[in-house]
């Protein structure tokens, strides 16, 4: 399988290569990590959206409640 | 000779070119130097110039330009000490960039600033130092858009990197403090982030205690890095 390009600079030297196993483990790491915070935020807006809609306010007239 | 000069020569087409005139050139140019001592022996010997005020000299160990004052070598540029020194940077491309070797025991606390940041699709730019590799970082945002006064809050604990924010397809600027990076003890991370559309700003920590020379930008997806300038500069420790 093809690994993701990745740049390192070392001073005035930039080199552009494929990944090593290990970047790419740590590159997917991240991925996953930020794919299941994305899930988490996104769940989190659409239970806040439909708690508003019951109530039938905005974000921001929520906030002044809140305040 | 000294290198004071009363006039800057023009050869004429056909004029004859005189050791004078190539002395002049030659004496008054920048000569290139390994070291200040091979510096101070290539003036003043045999068929050598006499060290006058006013020469210049570039050094290679040390990648800086001097000047001689009549009485000592002055440093001209770039500076090699100071409150605010750069030690690396460069232009972001793909997902992923490496600035390595930029963390030393020359500096505690460094500043990394981003500027005309672009990115394919946005999502959250994150930044790693080399000697954690598992997921001791801890982050906290909060974030506003320009066009709402309610702010959004996110934790992430136990992650794999430091929080950036999440800059726009379009530019973006950004600058984080870290703390002991290079020393064996947590690292902390304090960060600001502007975008086009809303503004973030990121506090954190890396409890490894691994001493760290090296850091990675990432966006952590598909998305790369259209555009972007990091500069990585080290506080003065006193």
């Amino acid at each position: 399988m093809t690994r993701p390009d990745t740049r390192i600079i070392d001073g005035e030297t930039v080199i552009d290569r494929e990944m090593t196993e290990t970047e790419h483990e740590q590159f997917l790491l991240a991925q996953n990590e930020a794919k299941a915070q994305a899930k988490a935020a996104a769940d989190k807006a659409t239970a806040r959206q439909a708690v508003l809609d019951r109530l039938g306010i905005t974000a921001d007239e929520a906030a002044l409640l809140l305040g | 000779m000294p290198n004071e000069q009363t006039s800057v020569p023009l050869f004429a087409s056909g004029e004859v070119l005189t050791a004078q005139n190539l002395n002049l050139s030659a004496g008054t140019g920048v000569p290139v130097f390994a070291t200040t001592v091979t510096r101070d022996a290539a003036f003043g010997g045999t068929s050598e110039k006499v060290l006058a005020e006013g020469q210049l000299c570039y050094l290679s160990d040390s990648n800086i330009v001097q000047y001689y004052t009549g009485a000592a070598w002055a440093t001209v540029g770039p500076a090699t000490s100071g409150a605010l020194v750069r030690v690396g940077g460069g232009t972001l491309s793909t997902s992923t960039t490496t600035f390595s070797n930029v963390f030393s025991s020359a500096y505690n606390t460094y500043l990394i600033q981003g500027n005309d940041i672009t990115v394919s699709a946005s999502a959250t730019m994150r930044l790693s130092i080399s000697g954690s590799g598992g997921t001791t970082y801890s982050s906290n945002t909060i974030n506003m858009t320009y066009t709402s006064a309610t702010v959004t809050g996110d934790t992430y604990n136990g992650s794999g990197n430091f929080v950036i924010g999440t800059p726009q397809t379009t530019n973006t600027g950004f600058e984080m403090v870290l703390v002991s990076p290079f020393l064996s003890k947590a690292t902390q991370a304090f960060n600001r982030m502007s975008t086009n559309t809303n503004c973030w700003q990121s506090y954190g920590v890396d409890t490894n205690a691994a001493s760290s020379v090296s850091c990675t930008i990432l966006m952590p997806g598909a998305q790369t890095f259209s555009s972007g300038t990091i500069n990585i500069y080290g506080y003065a420790n006193s």
